[in-house]
């Protein structure tokens, strides 16, 4: 699993719903999971171009209470999808697990993220370590990485791998 | 160090001493899960390629979202259901017309016990925080927990509320309730469990209970509960089986917060749409014309809810425009609500009685509103499209529910109780 991310920062603000502004909610209510579906819809209420211009190893940089509302996975799924980072000022607990699940190297809460960057930076993250380093303003930051224990559970891919690896413990023991 | 009750109860569970911001994989003792999840954590294990639970002993299927099958659909669901518990061998299993709703009904059958730790499917099983157990929702991940029998938790810190004073004419515990997590807010309380305890909780029956420990997940607290005391014990003496420990806070315990918060200041409130901490004192929504009503749910559908409906419905009835659904929590609650008269108070009124369990609550299936209706009721949340079509929700106490219903508009309760002692 690769921890370090290189790449541009796109900042959103407060309150961002994870069925609507993250992911628009029909595909949770088709219960889509996949994530190379669902990554052609990111944030496309809010910006319908969103998809087209991201890049692999580029970071998400959201304010309080990313992915509010109630907890589906789609969201997580679509920012995966693209090969993308996250970093929160907080993530309510439903959607906190979610991101786990789904798979996701994000750090949170990560408290005044939004005012270290903005979008258009060039942004190295080390999610294993918690370390920001802000190339275009030649700042680092630091904040706490998610517990190895729940590091291990992105690592193996998210939920459904993890359980099929738990199970597989289980059964050989 | 001391302990709060949640690392207490999270310590025996996992058989060493653990402190809030750890993470654990406990083992709970039961493990709750609705009707119309069944199928789904079913489809989920066999994906896994399990055909055997961790323990069927610990587990228990509800039939409360749509216990009346009004579909051919719903009736293949609940068929469905029934050859999904007899494969698995679960172990508590209540049908249609058996328990009711999932989170109220295991305590008042004793299954639920101080210290206890739970984990569920669906969000309200925090009710069980009524009688000091720990209850934890964990949505699809249950499935992990059937088939493995645990699933990773940080220890949750907790936020203690000391409550003091006691409720004034024409409030309920609702009204407490909203009014709290409006005033604690989202940022202090997320992933805390809320405790409640103090000199003023003595005052607040097992009913009340239910509702403090209902509404805090709204806003992302992890769960709440309730030091137990002499009322828990009285109330579950005649019901459990085995010894009851009282399971409190240490002294030293280390809480985030400490609250302390005053029964006797505050009157009734609405939670306004479309969030369930929109919450204003009344006078703000007063006039607000209705068509829907409903009094139940498991945050405000117990006996005591129900009464407190009554004492403002009998000898009324409810405004033309309005068509008011009551549905009593559990079997149980129907039961003694007929004993007591209130059946017959609400029907002659014009109420409608559903079956017990969730009612309109669990997303409008029975009882909906239409296309632009608005909506007073005691269910847990007012997001839009929560009972159907889209339409404004207002969330209120039982009093403020049956005021309105009888007015056609949102109406004061202490309106009436002022006439009623005059």
């Amino acid at each position: 699993m690769n921890w370090l991310f290189h790449g541009k920062c796109w900042r959103f603000g407060d309150d961002l719903g994870i069925d609507g502004a993250i992911m628009p909610l029909r595909f949770a209510l088709a219960r889509e999971t996949d994530p190379m579906v669902l990554r052609e819809h990111l944030m496309s209420e809010i910006d319908p171009d969103f998809a087209k211009k991201v890049k692999p190893g580029d970071l998400i940089v959201a304010g309080r209470r990313f992915g509010q509302g109630n907890p589906h996975i789609q969201g997580f799924l679509g920012i995966r999808g693209h090969g993308l980072g996250l970093l929160a000022e907080s993530i309510p607990r439903g959607s906190f697990r979610n991101a786990i699940n789904a798979g996701l190297p994000f750090l949170a809460p990560c408290p005044n993220v939004t005012q270290l960057c903005e979008t258009g930076d060039e942004l190295t993250v080390d999610f294993s370590t918690g370390e920001m380093r802000n190339v275009t303003r030649s700042t680092t930051h630091r904040f706490k990485p998610i517990e190895p224990e729940l590091r291990a559970i992105v690592a193996k891919g998210g939920w459904k791998d993890h359980v099929k690896q738990r199970l597989a413990a289980a059964t050989a023991h | 160090m001391g302990q709060t009750i949640t690392e207490k109860i999270l310590s025996r569970v996992e058989g060493r001493s653990v402190s809030a911001g750890e993470i654990i994989h406990p083992v709970p003792e039961l493990v709750t899960c609705h009707d119309w999840y069944v199928v789904n954590f079913d489809r989920a294990l066999e994906e896994f390629g399990v055909d055997k639970l961790f323990d069927p002993d610990r587990v228990l299927i509800s039939t409360d979202h749509e216990p009346v099958a009004v579909t051919p659909q719903s009736a293949e669901r609940q068929k469905k259901a029934r050859e999904i518990v007899a494969k698995y061998g679960i172990k508590h299993f209540y049908d249609v017309g058996r328990g009711g709703l999932g989170h109220i009904f295991p305590v008042e059958i004793g299954l639920i016990k101080p210290g206890m730790f739970v984990e569920a499917y669906d969000t309200h099983v925090t009710n069980y925080g009524a009688v000091g157990a720990l209850g934890i929702a964990l949505v699809v991940e249950i499935s992990e927990v059937l088939a493995l029998g645990s699933v990773w938790l940080r220890v949750p810190e907790t936020v203690r509320v000391n409550l003091r004073g006691a409720l004034q004419p024409g409030t309920g515990m609702r009204d407490i309730a909203q009014k709290l997590i409006a005033d604690l807010g989202d940022e202090l309380i997320d992933y805390c469990v809320v405790e409640y305890g103090g000199p003023g909780l003595a005052s607040v029956d097992i009913a009340g209970r239910h509702t403090l420990c209902n509404i805090p997940l709204e806003i992302g607290a992890k769960s709440a509960l309730v030091e137990p005391d002499e009322a828990t014990r009285a109330y579950l003496a005649p019901r459990v089986t085995g010894p009851i420990e009282l399971v409190k806070s240490d002294r030293d315990a280390r809480f985030k917060a400490v609250i302390d918060y005053d029964l006797s200041a505050i009157g009734p409130q609405v939670a306004m749409p479309p969030t369930p901490d929109n919450v204003h004192p009344i006078e703000k929504a007063l006039g607000t014309p209705i068509h829907h009503a409903f009094i139940g749910s498991c945050a405000s559908g117990n006996l005591a809810d129900l009464s407190d409906a009554a004492k403002i419905l009998k000898g009324r009835a409810i405004h033309p425009q309005v068509r008011l659904y009551v549905t009593p929590a559990t079997q149980e609650v129907a039961r003694e609500a007929a004993r007591a008269g209130l059946i017959e108070i609400f029907l002659s009124a014009g109420a409608t009685i559903t079956q017990a369990g969730c009612g309109p609550c669990a997303g409008g299936r029975i009882g909906a509103m239409a296309e632009g209706e608005i909506s007073i009721n005691t269910g847990t949340r007012n997001d839009v499209r929560r009972l159907g079509a889209s339409g404004d929700i207002y969330l209120a106490s039982p009093m403020t529910v049956a005021a309105s219903a009888v007015k056609g508009a949102i109406t004061d309760p202490r309106s009436f109780l002022k006439e009623m002692s005059s």
